[in-house]
C-alpha cells in the first residue's frame, strides 16, 4: 500500500501573528526618502491626493497623503457656481463615512472637534493585514521644527472602536513611548492630540490644529491653507503634508505591518514497518520486479525525499519536500511535521 | 526552481496547482486524508552494500544529496513512491498491460486491462483501480476508465481533463482503459503517424508504467 490514512491528531491549527516592516524592504522598517511621481501629481487624481515612494522606482508605491476639508476649502471647487464642493470636500465625506459612520459626526482629536485634517493612507500591498500599533514613528518638520509623532497603544488603558475598528490618538512620542515633557497625555497644549491612527484601515489622520501651533505650544507651524472652493486654484495642502514628511533633514517613517497567519500542522509518521519498498524504478533490478541488491530483500532501505497530501481520490494536494534524503528501513520510524500556510 | 538548504533538515511545503484548484472550488474536496510517502530524486544504484568503510557508510553517496524544491505540478512530482510490503519481499509490484509498445490504426478500439505482477502475493487487479493519463488526448476519440464504479471515481473521470498549451493530457481510472484512436485527418499533416505516452499508476500499490503510444495513419 502506498497511501495511510491520516488521524484526526495528525492535525493541528494555529493562527500566529506575524509582524515585519510596512515598507518595500521589509526587513528594514524605515524609509527616509520620499518622492513623488510627478504624471500622478498632475493627473486628476494628483487633485485628490499624492502618492509617495521611497525611491525613484513605481514599484515602491508606500502610502498617499491626501487633505480633507468639510466646507470644501483649500481645493479648487468643482463648479464655480456651486460653493464648497471641490476635492478636499469629497475626501472629508470619504473619511468620514469610513471613520465615524455618521455623516453628521464631526473628528475628534482628544477633545478638539477639527472640520479639516490630513491623511496618511498605507497602500495595501504593504500593510498586509494592518498596522502593528506601538510601531510608529513619523517625523513631521514646518516652519517651527520637527515633531516626531507615535501612537498611544502602549499606554492606553483600554482600546477603542469606531466604524474603522481600533482607535489610537497620535501624540508626541517615538516607537511607542509618549513623550511627556509638555503635557502628560503626549498631546499639543489646547489643540488636542495630533491625530487619530486606525490600525486596521492602515490609516493616520493629522489634526491640522496641533500641528499649526508653535514650537511652545507643541506645534511646528504647519498651516493647512484654507482658501476657499471658489477662489482655491490648486491643492496646495497636498504639498504641505509632503513637504513636512520629507524635509531634508533627517526625513524617517518607521512602523511594521501585521498579519495573521493561519497555519495548518499535519505529522506524518511513517511506522517501523511501513514505506520500506520503493517503486523508484533504480530500486528495481531486471522486468520482473526484483530488487536491486539481495540484502534489500530482509533490509531494504529507501529514502524519504517527498511527502505527498491526498484527499480521499487520491488527488495531490500539497506536497513538501525535505531538504535531504531521510533515510527509512524497518528499524526506524520517521515524525515529519508539515506547515501549510493559509 | 532551486536547491534546498540541506544543513538542517527542513520541509518545504506547497500546494499543488490541483490542491489550489479544489481549494478555489470551496466544494469540500480539498480536504487532507491521507499521505503518501516518495523518494523521488534517488538513484538507488549509489547505495552502495560493498562499501569498504562498512554499512553505515552504505548509503553515503545518497544521505548528503542536496534536493530540488518541489514542482507544483502534480504530475510531475510524487512519481515514484514508498511502498508498504512484507520484510523478505524479493520482487516489487509491476505493472504489465501486455504491450511495451501500443500501436493503434487510425479509429480502431483497444481495451487495457493492466495487472499488477508480484502484488499481495500474487499477480492481480488492484481493487482501487488505476489511473491512466494520456499526454495528448486529442489522439484518442475515447479514452475512458471503467470497472471503478464510485461516484468519486466517477467524478474523476469527469473532470480530471488538464490543458498543457495547445496538448490536452487526460487523466481516468478504472480497472480497464478503453482507447479508440482518432479518426481526424487533419492531426497528422504531412505526417503517417502520430505519438503520445500513458502512464499507468496503480492505485494501491503506487506502481507505475509509462507505455508510448503510436497512431498510424490509415490512407
Amino acid at each position: 500500500m502506498s497511501f495511510n490514512r491520516l488521524e484526526a491528531d495528525d492535525f493541528v491549527v494555529s493562527a500566529d501573528s506575524i509582524t515585519a516592516g510596512i515598507f518595500t524592504d521589509s526587513q528594514i522598517p524605515e524609509i527616509t526618502t520620499f518622492f513623488t511621481s510627478s504624471t500622478q501629481r498632475t493627473s486628476n487624481s494628483g487633485d485628490y491626493y499624492l502618492n509617495v515612494f521611497s525611491n525613484a522606482a513605481t514599484s515602491s508605491l508606500e502610502f498617499a497623503v491626501t487633505y480633507g476639508n468639510e466646507l470644501g476649502s483649500g481645493s479648487a471647487a468643482y463648479n464655480l457656481d456651486v460653493d464648497g464642493k471641490s476635492p478636499s470636500s469629497t475626501v472629508y465625506g470619504q473619511y468620514r463615512t469610513l471613520v465615524l459612520g455618521d455623516e453628521n459626526a464631526d473628528f475628534t482629536f482628544g477633545s478638539i472637534t477639527s472640520s479639516d485634517f490630513w491623511a496618511v493612507s498605507m497602500e495595501r500591498s504593504r500593510y498586509k493585514e494592518s498596522i502593528f500599533p506601538g510601531s510608529t514613528t513619523l517625523l513631521l518638520r514646518g516652519p517651527d521644527g520637527v515633531i516626531s509623532l507615535t501612537d498611544n497603544s502602549q499606554v492606553a488603558s483600554s482600546v477603542v472602536f469606531n466604524d474603522a475598528g481600533r482607535v489610537f490618538q497620535l501624540v508626541s512620542g517615538s516607537a511607542g513611548t509618549v513623550f511627556t515633557t509638555l503635557e502628560s497625555n503626549g498631546y499639543s497644549i489646547d489643540s488636542g492630540s495630533y491625530g487619530l491612527f486606525l490600525p486596521d484601515i492602515a490609516t493616520y489622520i493629522l489634526n491640522p490644529r496641533a500641528l499649526s501651533n508653535d514650537e511652545a505650544d507643541g506645534g511646528i507651524g504647519l498651516d493647512a491653507t484654507l482658501t476657499s472652493a471658489l477662489t482655491a486654484t490648486d491643492s496646495p495642502n497636498l504639498n504641505t503634508i509632503f513637504t513636512a514628511i520629507t524635509h531634508s533633514n533627517a526625513s524617517s517613517f518607521t512602523a511594521n505591518s501585521e498579519e495573521t497567519i493561519t497555519s495548518d500542522f499535519v505529522f506524518v509518521r511513517p511506522r517501523s514497518s511501513q514505506f520500506n519498498y520503493s517503486e523508484n524504478p533504480s530500486f528495481i533490478s531486471g522486468s520482473t520486479g526484483e530488487v536491486l541488491y539481495p540484502s534489500f530483500i530482509n533490509a531494504p532501505t529507501t529514502y524519504i525525499t517527498t511527502v505527498g497530501l491526498y484527499n480521499d481520490t487520491n488527488e495531490l494536494l500539497a506536497v513538501a519536500k525535505l531538504s535531504k534524503p531521510l533515510e527509512k528501513d524497518f528499524t526506524k520510524e520517521a515524525l515529519v511535521r508539515v506547515k501549510l500556510d493559509f | 526552481m532551486g536547491y534546498l538548504n540541506n544543513s538542517v533538515v527542513t520541509v518545504d511545503a506547497i500546494l499543488t496547482t490541483k490542491g489550489r484548484e479544489l481549494l478555489a472550488k470551496n466544494d469540500g474536496t480539498f480536504r487532507i486524508t491521507q499521505f503518501a510517502l516518495a523518494d523521488d530524486e534517488i538513484d538507488y544504484t549509489l547505495y552502495n552494500p560493498s562499501h569498504p568503510s562498512g554499512s553505515a557508510y552504505y548509503g553515503q553517496a545518497i544521505e548528503n544529496m542536496p534536493l530540488l524544491e518541489a514542482f507544483p505540478d502534480e504530475t510531475q512530482i510524487m512519481k515514484y513512491k514508498l511502498t508498504t510490503l512484507p520484510r523478505g519481499t524479493a520482487k516489487m509490484p509491476i505493472l504489465d498491460v501486455g504491450y511495451t509498445n501500443i500501436v493503434i490504426k487510425q479509429g480502431a478500439s483497444l481495451a487495457i486491462t493492466p495487472q499488477t505482477l508480484n502484488y499481495l502475493g500474487g499477480n492481480q487487479n488492484e481493487s482501487s483501480g488505476y489511473t491512466a493519463t494520456i499526454s495528448d488526448v486529442r489522439l484518442l476519440s475515447t479514452f475512458e476508465g471503467v470497472g471503478i464504479d464510485s461516484a468519486q471515481t466517477n467524478a474523476l473521470n469527469v473532470n480530471s481533463t488538464t490543458t498543457l498549451g495547445t496538448n490536452v493530457s487526460a487523466t481516468v481510472v478504472g480497472t480497464t482503459i478503453n482507447l479508440r484512436a482518432t479518426t481526424v485527418n487533419t492531426l497528422f499533416g504531412s505526417n503517417t503517424a502520430l505519438y503520445a505516452t500513458m502512464t499507468i499508476v496503480g492505485r494501491d500499490s503506487g506502481a507505475r508504467l509509462q507505455v508510448p503510444i503510436t497512431i498510424t495513419k490509415v490512407s
